[in-house]
């Protein structure tokens, strides 16, 4: 099968300028990326801050474009800049502050943006709005002004707005690092219904540990290359490397690699509390 | 306090519900607005001001606008009310003397001057807001983009214009904010913003201004980022979600809003009082 977002060899370079223009230095934000993503499902990349994870995201949207490398989004060349649009229609993106990427005053026309662009004809528009705001469970505030809204409530406006677009996939830049612990389960739990119910690819960057469980498919990156890869059991498993990379494992896992490192008969890879839960209550009825 | 009187504009702030007067045409009530800030210096008599009040009491009650929204635009420009009600009740001669304290006179001409002005510049704001308060900024720039679309003619950019303005609006609560706290930020590292003479309190003032500035230009660099992403590309093929058009309950607005300036016409020409 053909992969929906392939990235062989992807180097991006930022140069430093002095005031005169003079480039002083370059900065390697992104080393020799390969990353491959199936179409219809949930991709995870980690990593900590300044591992170049969102400069990443900012390529699968043709905001940026590779220095080196080529990266190709269902089939297009994000470097041909006469394929920008068509990839930010096909990919949308989601960013980190919920205030700085909504347009309007009022959800339904921020959610509307999209497709006006696109030149959609407003009956078709109003029904994009209707579904997507259902879709992330915010139709009752349609008429609602976002600043009334929580951090969370407006980050699934902002994702409702690029589903009205009718992507293939979207991507979440780091979407949960301004939120609340509550917005954030909702705005993840919204990432993985729409995967589920209507086959989006999802592309989630994220610091957040607990975030990525539910993944397929799991990348860790730093200073600038993907260092790990694999299921979120299989990566968890390796928690000596993901400290390494700075970034830290669940607290459920956490929990469990201490039992085991006491000598208690408990998997590595654990991700869920009700997992956790279970093991523990099964050793117990063993020991009585 | 300045930044705290910034809160309390109501231009910008859109009081949701689905009267008649929020299903009308937002070209409809921007020209009305115009029409009716105008007409507020058509007359100098009593009679006019009972007509202009009473009109603007209807629509009031028509817009299921609460009272209490409308009057809060006059908050911020109280000052200025007051200063030019001053103004206008010492330095108009005329008419009988009511009062003569040594320098200050009193004239009745005076009194009638400045209750007049006072009621003229409470409604040209009351008058706006109702505007501001039943019309999304969206919708709001929509109609000045259509109405100034001949202008496109002359190579004024239009649609950018009126884009940039219905940002402008929906950044406004979110820098009222930001500026709230950078201020209580620069209070709790010991800041002054209340003493000293006007321009100490100036000076005070760049501790919050350059913060806000350089926060300002990141989310505008974000913000130009997130509309990339959502594919805006100008004006040209873009639709509309809420295309304007002009119906029967439009067309009834402009008869009412005609009739309205006729009768103000007539009064202020032919009624004595």
């Amino acid at each position: 099968m053909k992969p929906f977002i392939n990235a062989s060899g992807l180097v991006h370079e930022y140069s430093r300028r002095d005031e005169e223009g003079n480039v002083t230095g370059i900065n390697r934000a992104l080393d020799g990326v390969d990353i491959e993503v199936i179409a219809g499902s949930f991709i995870a990349v980690l990593g900590a801050n300044g591992s170049g994870k969102s400069t990443f995201a900012k390529h699968l949207n043709a905001l940026l474009v590779p220095t080196e490398g080529t990266l190709y989004v269902d089939g297009m060349d994000t470097s041909e800049p006469d394929n920008s649009l068509l990839i930010r229609r096909t990919a949308g993106m989601v960013f980190q502050n919920p205030d700085n990427q909504i347009i309007s005053n009022v959800v339904e026309e921020d959610v509307g943006f999209g497709p006006e662009n696109l030149g959609v004809p407003p009956e078709e528009i109003w029904q994009r709005v209707e579904e997507s705001l259902k879709n992330v469970g915010m139709y009752e505030y349609r008429k609602d002004s976002p600043n009334h809204l929580s951090g969370g409530q407006k980050q699934r406006v902002a994702i409702a707005g690029i589903m009205a677009m009718k992507p293939k996939c979207i991507i979440l830049d780091e979407p949960t690092a301004m939120l609340d612990p509550a917005g954030r389960k909702a705005v993840i739990k919204t990432a993985r219904d729409l995967n589920k119910k209507e086959n989006i690819t999802i592309i989630l960057i994220t610091h957040y540990m607990e975030e990525v469980t539910g993944a397929d498919y799991v990348y860790v990156m730093s200073e600038g290359k993907v260092k790990m890869q694999g299921t979120p059991r299989q990566v968890f498993a390796r928690s000596e490397e993901l400290v390494k990379y700075r970034l830290s494992i669940p607290e459920v896992t956490k929990i469990a690699l201490g039992l085991s490192k006491k000598g208690i008969n408990i998997p590595k890879d654990i991700l869920y509390v009700e997992e956790l839960a279970d093991i523990l209550l099964k050793l117990k009825a063993k020991s009585f | 306090m300045v930044i705290f009187m910034i809160r309390d504009i109501t231009i910008g702030q859109y009081y949701a519900s689905d009267s008649v007067i929020h299903k009308l045409d937002p070209r409809v009530k921007v020209v009305c607005t115009f029409a009716y800030i105008i007409s507020l210096f058509c007359f100098s008599q009593l009679s006019g001001y009972i007509i202009a009040v009473l009109f603007f009491w209807g629509i009031t009650k028509l817009s299921k606008v609460p009272f209490k929204f409308i009057v809060r635009g006059i908050k911020p420009i109280l000052f200025m009310l007051v200063f030019t009600a001053m103004l206008n009740l010492f330095w108009t001669s005329g008419g009988n003397v009511l009062i003569k304290i040594g320098i200050i006179t009193i004239t009745e001409e005076g009194v009638k001057r400045t209750v007049f002005m006072a009621l003229r510049l409470i409604f040209l704001i009351v008058g706006s807001s109702i505007m501001t308060l039943t019309t999304t900024p969206n919708q709001l720039t929509d109609a000045i983009e259509k109405l100034l679309k001949p202008l496109n003619k002359l190579k004024v950019p239009v649609h950018e214009i009126a884009m940039m303005m219905s940002i402008a609006l929906r950044f406004i609560p979110i820098l009222v904010e930001e500026t709230d706290k950078i201020m209580k930020a620069q209070l709790a590292r010991g800041a002054d913003f209340e003493s000293g003479n006007v321009f100490q309190r100036i000076k005070s003032m760049v501790p919050i201004i350059i913060p806000l500035f350089v926060s300002a230009a990141r989310r505008a660099s974000d913000l130009a980022l997130a509309m990339d992403a959502r594919c805006y590309n100008g004006g040209e093929g873009r639709t509309r979600m809420k295309p304007l058009k002009y119906n029967g309950q439009d067309i009834a607005a402009y008869l009412i809003m005609a009739l309205y300036i006729t009768v103000i016409i007539i009064t202020g020409r032919y009624l004595p009082l």
